[in-house]
């Protein structure tokens, strides 16, 4: 009895420390953003703040127009993602479940994309962007991830375990490949589906180097452009200010974490398998 | 005579109109950019002029004989080969205490996991202020240990480190989930059998649960390897490559070059130097690591 009770009180010891430094970038976000400039600045006067100062975010708010930053994200990150589950269905089902000549040799080039990184490409992206004429548009952060080699690889890995009985009796009753798909094989798939969205949001929302490059205008840019506009133009100095609008920005998505933390974690966690 | 295999079949045509829409778009902004980064490696090309300039080598050239640029190689680098596997170290390490049925299990997941959420400059502000020398909390926290005060990211020195352990903090999250699913696999009578042998802990660590997911983490390094580019986010915002090009890495060369210089046909050429090193080192990786991956019952 003895070692057991011992070990389990051993993990929290390990684990508790090491999680509250985990977490204290976070409580300092937090705190931070309810302080006066003063309290920031002393180091005597301790982690909570004095008063709660709600200023701070009014104050965040009046110097950008965050409001139309969160509509950006929302219409980028929607249209992508909506974008990548078409795409990345049709050519999983190809490939999962049609016969047609070079099938690998087609496979292996969808695989290339997840092997070359965005970041050794972006330079001739941004110039075909450019010739397109998208420059500054809602439309040039959405373009360039449209494809998915990755959703694709996944989704093919799902729809191969759906027996092939389901699919062909769907057949025998007149359903084409497209009601098929859309019948029989994507409500299988949901939680292959919900893992591909999770990981598309939290790539697309948290983006930071691709819209900086293709936007210059206030009214199409993103929430995290906004914050690392916010932050130049402060130099550092005004963090209760900053502090809050870093709030704004992650409030959309840790929020969603926490209310769907069991569910996020699972799909997360099935994906993570391949 | 015939040839039927020249005339397509019905399925053919179904399968080539689903995957048109990702074919074109792959091709447009995957492998059109990767042939005309190849291009303009041996052009003069400059950002907002329409005329291009044949060269040969000579970007090749100038890059292998830049300081600047192996600089730059250098501190990337660095920054992957500690960074990327002191994350999955702590990542497994967190993994394996949280596959136990303890409290708190789910509590403990979002206190690990929750950064990946967060966006990177967001993150990177964060820890300027954490690291900031005056009033900044790490200083007063080093100060209380007992320990020198640091300038952070106003140190040559410093600056780097400070930047990959807030990477640690940040992407650990992420690969101890992809790992915790893999622990979740490995069989419990495995472990029983160890610990009736009298096998420690430690040792159940190294020679059980290891070799059982090392598919898993093969899987997890690569995919950090792929991911470690990240770091221009960070590099941005919170130095801008300083102080004295500390902390310049190869994207934020490439940007520097392109969008600062506006020589696109250099700034290509470092872009393939980029592609050439982590080819070089996936291969690396796949000759060495993926050849001890154990895989089960295959």
């Amino acid at each position: 009895m003895k070692p057991s009770f011992l070990k389990k009180y051993g993990t929290h010891a390990i684990l508790l420390p090491v999680s509250i430094l985990w977490v204290g970038p976070l409580i300092w976000i937090l705190v931070t953003s309810v302080k006066t400039r003063v309290e920031v600045f002393d180091a005597s006067s301790g982690l909570l703040p004095q008063n709660f100062i709600w200023d701070n975010y009014p104050a965040a708010m009046a110097v950008a127009p965050f409001a139309t930053y969160m509509a950006n994200s929302f219409l980028v990150t929607g249209s992508i993602l909506i974008c990548q589950i078409i795409t990345i269905s049709l050519a999983a089902y190809a490939f999962a479940r049609l016969t047609f000549p070079f099938k690998n040799v087609i496979f292996s080039f969808f695989l290339l994309q997840i092997m070359f990184p965005i970041y050794a490409i972006f330079l001739t992206n941004f110039i075909t962007v450019r010739e397109l004429g998208l420059l500054n548009s809602l439309p040039a952060m959405v373009v360039p991830f449209v494809a998915s080699g990755y959703g694709t690889f996944m989704l093919r890995q799902a729809f191969r375990q759906v027996p092939t009985e389901l699919s062909d009796a769907a057949r025998l009753d007149g359903c084409g490949h497209l009601s098929t798909l859309w019948h029989v094989y994507l409500p299988l798939v949901r939680p292959t589906l919900v893992a591909f969205a999770i990981i598309s949001v939290v790539t697309h929302w948290n983006d930071y180097m691709w819209p900086l490059l293709v936007t210059n205008s206030e009214s199409v840019r993103t929430l995290p452009i906004g914050l690392g506009l916010l932050a130049k133009s402060d130099s550092g100095a005004d963090w209760t200010r900053l502090m809050a609008a870093t709030v704004i920005v992650i409030s959309p998505l840790l929020l969603l974490f926490i209310i769907f933390q069991r569910r996020f974690v699972d799909s997360f966690m099935h994906a993570g398998l391949k | 005579m015939r040839f039927p295999s020249f005339t397509p079949t019905k399925e053919t045509m179904v399968a080539l109109a689903m995957l048109l829409p990702s074919l074109v778009f792959l091709s447009a902004f995957t492998y059109w950019p990767i042939l005309r980064s190849f291009y303009f490696s041996f052009h003069d090309v400059m950002l907002g002029s329409d005329k291009i300039y044949f060269l040969g080598w000579e970007n090749y050239e100038r890059v292998l004989s830049d300081a600047l640029f192996w600089k730059s190689f250098r501190n990337t680098a660095f920054y992957t080969l500690i960074t990327i596997p002191a994350a999955i170290i702590c990542a497994l390490l967190l993994a394996v205490a949280l596959d136990t049925k303890i409290r708190g299990v789910a509590l403990y997941r979002s206190a690990f996991f929750y950064p990946v959420m967060i966006p990177s400059v967001a993150a990177g502000m964060v820890w300027v202020f954490l690291y900031a020398p005056g009033y900044g909390p790490i200083n007063a926290m080093m100060e209380t240990l007992g320990l020198p005060k640091l300038e952070w990211l106003y140190s040559s020195d410093w600056a780097l480190p400070a930047i990959m352990v807030m990477s640690i903090w940040k992407y650990s999250g992420y690969f101890m989930l992809i790992l915790l699913a893999a622990l979740q696999m490995v069989p419990r009578d495995l472990y029983e059998a160890a610990r009736l042998d009298g096998v420690s802990g430690w040792h159940q660590l190294i020679h059980i649960t290891v070799p059982l997911i090392s598919p898993t983490i093969y899987f997890v390094v690569i995919i950090g390897v792929l991911h470690s580019y990240q770091i221009f986010d960070y590099v941005f915002v919170m130095t801008q490559g300083g102080p004295a090009d500390a902390t310049n890495v190869l994207t934020l060369y490439i940007y520097q070059n392109a969008f600062q210089y506006q020589d696109i046909g250099f700034a290509s050429t470092v872009a393939n130097m980029l592609l050439l090193f982590i080819g070089g080192l996936i291969a690396v990786i796949a000759s060495t690591l993926g050849r001890r991956v154990h895989y089960l019952g295959r």
